[in-house]
């Protein structure tokens, strides 16, 4: 999916009505006065924050005129998924690097650990996957 | 390691180190500490390519070097918050989706520390302040639903 997209999706997520939608649309398919009941707010609000989600590729509208009720194309949440855990990949691989360098700096046993030079030790690695 | 992306757009991670909140602080905010752990597996952050003023409005920024192709991964980060030795923000304003890392360093007064690391990843999420509010409380069902995808 292109970055753009992405962006349209996390754009679309950022907004808690449009969350709480996606919510109750999990849930099943609902109609925009299904929607609209929980929120203080008028249709037209809530048929813009539809928009959004629509335009985003994360409900898609049924073709009945009258009803057009929506629903939740699970799909596209999966980019955003993906790109949320190559973050927590990044980073968990980071937080066990820092244990082995503070292994590493507190090696010899009694010195400052923090006044300590830091030596440059080799690190094997591996191409990641 | 506890990491979990709480809902869609929000990670947090906890971990305790043995070793004071003023080691790890300066192990995130010195180039000489940062390079030897900041890549994952198979990238390496030289040294030369850290910058980090460690002050609001600073510069934090890196670039990760591929092992295997040499491929570049630079990370531009602006400083939000910075208190020695308990807590760093900072923000990647032109990451795809963005990112704010808060990174908290707890005492835990036995020569451990916990650190807690919290990442908002949607550049709505941190400009809007009733967005960041009602992140918590819908999402929760999303996100159960998202996984069970």
């Amino acid at each position: 999916m292109a970055e753009d997209q992405l962006s349209r999706t996390f754009a679309a997520l950022a907004d808690p009505t449009r969350r709480a939608i996606l919510a109750r649309l999990a849930d099943g398919e609902a109609t925009v006065n299904e929607l609209a009941a929980p929120f203080d707010m008028s249709l037209q609000a809530v048929s813009k924050h539809l928009k959004v989600l629509e335009q985003a590729g994360l409900i898609t509208r049924g073709r009945d005129a009258q009803y057009r009720p929506c629903r939740l194309d699970a799909a596209a949440l999966q980019p955003a998924a993906d790109w949320i855990e190559r973050h927590r990949h990044l980073w968990v691989a980071r937080f066990d690097q820092l244990e082995q360098h503070l292994q590493a700096l507190q090696r010899p046993p009694h010195q400052p650990v923090a006044d300590q030079p830091v030596a440059d030790q080799p690190r094997h690695k591996e191409r990641p996957s | 390691m506890n990491a979990s992306a709480a809902n869609l757009g929000e990670l947090t991670y906890t971990r305790i180190y043995h070793a004071t909140p003023d080691v790890l602080f300066r192990c995130m905010t010195e180039p000489e500490h940062l390079t030897h752990f900041w890549g994952p597996t198979g990238v390496s952050t030289p040294i030369a390519n850290i910058t980090i003023d460690a002050r609001p409005g600073g510069a934090f920024e890196t670039i990760m070097v591929n092992d295997a192709d040499g491929a570049e991964y630079p990370m531009r980060a602006v400083f939000v918050e910075v208190v020695a030795p308990e807590r760093l923000v900072f923000t990647e304003p032109d990451v795809e989706g963005g990112m704010t890392t808060s990174i908290t360093f707890v005492d835990l007064g036995d020569g451990r520390t916990e650190v807690r690391t919290h990442q908002t990843n949607v550049p709505e999420m941190f400009r809007s302040p009733e967005a960041q509010a009602g992140m918590q409380t819908s999402f929760d069902r999303l996100e159960a639903y998202a996984s069970a995808l």
